[in-house]
């Protein structure tokens, strides 16, 4: 007869109080100390404060000042001989794109194999967990310190950050890929092996036409995302946008920096578009 | 065709779900397993099919003992058994088609049919399956579009593409509305006969079971408990497999939420 007598001493105005109430604030009072916490010992270490930022910013005035106006020559004259900014421009983002287009389909061919055996409703667990794990590994390595290495065993040129981005995406997409084929419907997957079909066809039948899309939208996200991680690479070695952008930097020859970050900027507004567009439709 | 003898299945280490002393089941007959919820129909049909392994005892099916057969007779048996979900189970976003011709999967070029590549005769075959079931014109048509009831016709075409020897058909009509239902037992009773093939279906409710089974089994609490043909399935045989448990024995008009 408990629940007759809770029953009837509840209100009939207004709704129980919540216990769990206090509980809740209390963890959320918690969780705004120790950010600010955080946050404090952040501003203390980096030295930054309003009184350096206010110091820092007739220099950053200058520094614009200097690289303003863009160099946006595109003849050679007499008095430059060599090649205009513009034109190296030109020549660099065919480089990067073709970095990051060659880095991404590598990575992601990669990434597709070990994602289906690194799914766990797809391979024993000796084979997905160690998988997993190296995955883990792979995407632990940031991709300029992949680049650097690469560079280092290698040489300059293109190759190095097609490598870094290849070896990057495998990481990443591997992981992706395989977290998509684990959200497959299971029932599919029995009731095509209840056809006879064998474990290729059933990866090929069940489990593709569920995942495919997914796979392709991270695909191309994941190419964008490279696209601007690889225009950066050229800061330790490889072709590209961010090697004209690094080379103009110690000539201080800043109007042609300017031309060279407005340039990148533009590839990756285009290709953030064009992406955004393609994934939209893919929904 | 189908023979149990002794069989005990459990799921982990608990009470048997299931036990069965001995069943036979004959080439073309056409078989309901009726019983309240959890007496064990749903186990008993993936018993046959392989995908539960009984503790004890013998399963034949086929003439395969799928406890000891090699690997390669059991694929074999596996083959010649399709099944029916409750839930369809269809590939969603590919076409009727595509659907029915992974009932192909099983007989097909293994290679080739990764590509997509299907013979003629695989083509031939579910093309025929397609408009037994009556979907001739929704053929390319993808399976996720389709109601509910069409949905469960494609899983019927699936496994006709099959060219099966024994149908399983857990629950086949049991998320459907009930004009639906009778719909999808009556094409699995004409494909069953024109097929020669065996029908072994699971159903909920008992007054299907008398219109389209030939023969019920009730199972109670993980045994059979009745054995008949389906004209002699009265009232009372009913009260005493379903006993208290009279929320089981959905009226048959008023299933449609079931």
């Amino acid at each position: 007869m408990e629940t007759t007598a809770a029953t009837s001493s509840l209100s009939l105005t207004a709704p129980p109080p919540d216990p769990g109430r206090a509980r809740r604030r209390a963890g959320w009072l918690l969780l705004a100390v120790l950010t600010l916490a955080a946050l404090v010992w952040s501003a203390i270490g980096t030295e930054v404060s309003f009184t350096s930022l206010y110091r820092a910013w007739p220099n950053m005035g200058e520094f614009l000042h200097r690289m303003w106006p863009p160099d946006l020559m595109w003849e050679t004259t007499e008095a430059r001989p060599f090649s205009p900014p513009l034109r190296l421009a030109a020549a660099a983002v065919a480089i990067t794109l073709q970095i990051s287009l060659l880095g991404t389909a590598l990575g992601a061919a990669g990434a597709l194999l070990l994602g289906l055996l690194a799914a766990e409703n797809l391979t024993p667990d000796w084979v997905h967990h160690p998988l997993k794990v190296f995955l883990a590994l792979v995407r632990s390595i940031p991709i300029i310190l992949l680049a650097l290495l690469f560079v280092a065993a290698i040489g300059l040129g293109p190759l190095p950050g097609v490598l870094a981005v290849a070896v990057h995406s495998l990481g990443m997409l591997g992981k992706l890929y395989a977290e998509e084929f684990e959200t497959a419907d299971p029932g599919v997957w029995e009731a095509l092996g209840g056809t006879g079909a064998n474990w290729l066809q059933k990866v090929r039948y069940a489990l593709w036409p569920q995942a495919a899309r997914q796979v392709f939208s991270h695909t191309l996200f994941r190419f964008e995302m490279n696209l601007r991680e690889s225009a950066v690479l050229g800061l330790v070695g490889v072709a590209g946008l961010g090697l004209w952008i690094e080379n103009y930097r110690r000539a201080f020859d800043y109007p042609s920096v300017a031309t060279m970050v407005v340039v990148t900027m533009l590839l990756v507004l285009a290709v953030d578009q064009v992406v955004f567009h393609a994934r939209r439709r893919l929904k | 065709m189908i023979q149990l003898e002794h069989i005990e299945v459990a799921y982990g280490r608990g009470r048997p779900v299931l036990a069965v002393e001995s069943l036979r089941i004959a080439p073309g007959e056409r078989v309901a397993i009726i019983g309240p919820s959890g007496a064990g129909k749903s186990t008993l049909l993936r018993c046959l099919k392989g995908f539960v392994q009984p503790r004890t005892g013998k399963v034949e099916v086929l003439g395969v003992n799928l406890a000891c057969a090699c690997q390669r007779a059991r694929r074999a048996a596996n083959q010649r058994v399709a099944i029916i979900y409750q839930q369809f189970r269809l590939v969603p976003r590919l076409s009727v088609l595509q659907n029915t011709l992974c009932g192909r999967l099983g007989h097909t070029h293994r290679w080739r049919s990764l590509l997509g590549w299907f013979s003629a005769e695989d083509l031939r075959t579910a093309w025929a399956a397609i408009v037994e079931v009556g979907l001739a014109e929704k053929v390319h048509q993808r399976a996720d579009t389709l109601s509910g009831g069409e949905q469960q016709r494609v899983a019927v075409a699936r496994a006709v593409a099959q060219e099966p020897e024994l149908i399983l058909a857990d629950e086949p009509v049991s998320s459907l509305d009930p004009s639906w239902a009778a719909d999808v037992l009556e094409l699995l009773a004409t494909v069953q006969s024109h097929h020669h093939a065996t029908l072994v279906m699971t159903l909920h409710q008992p007054e299907l079971a008398r219109r389209f089974a030939g023969r019920v089994i009730g199972l109670r609490a993980g045994r059979v408990a009745w054995d008949g043909p389906a004209g002699d399935l009265s009232d009372d045989v009913l009260n005493t497999l379903y006993g208290n448990d009279r929320r089981d024995i959905v009226p048959f008009a008023d299933s449609a939420t079931a």
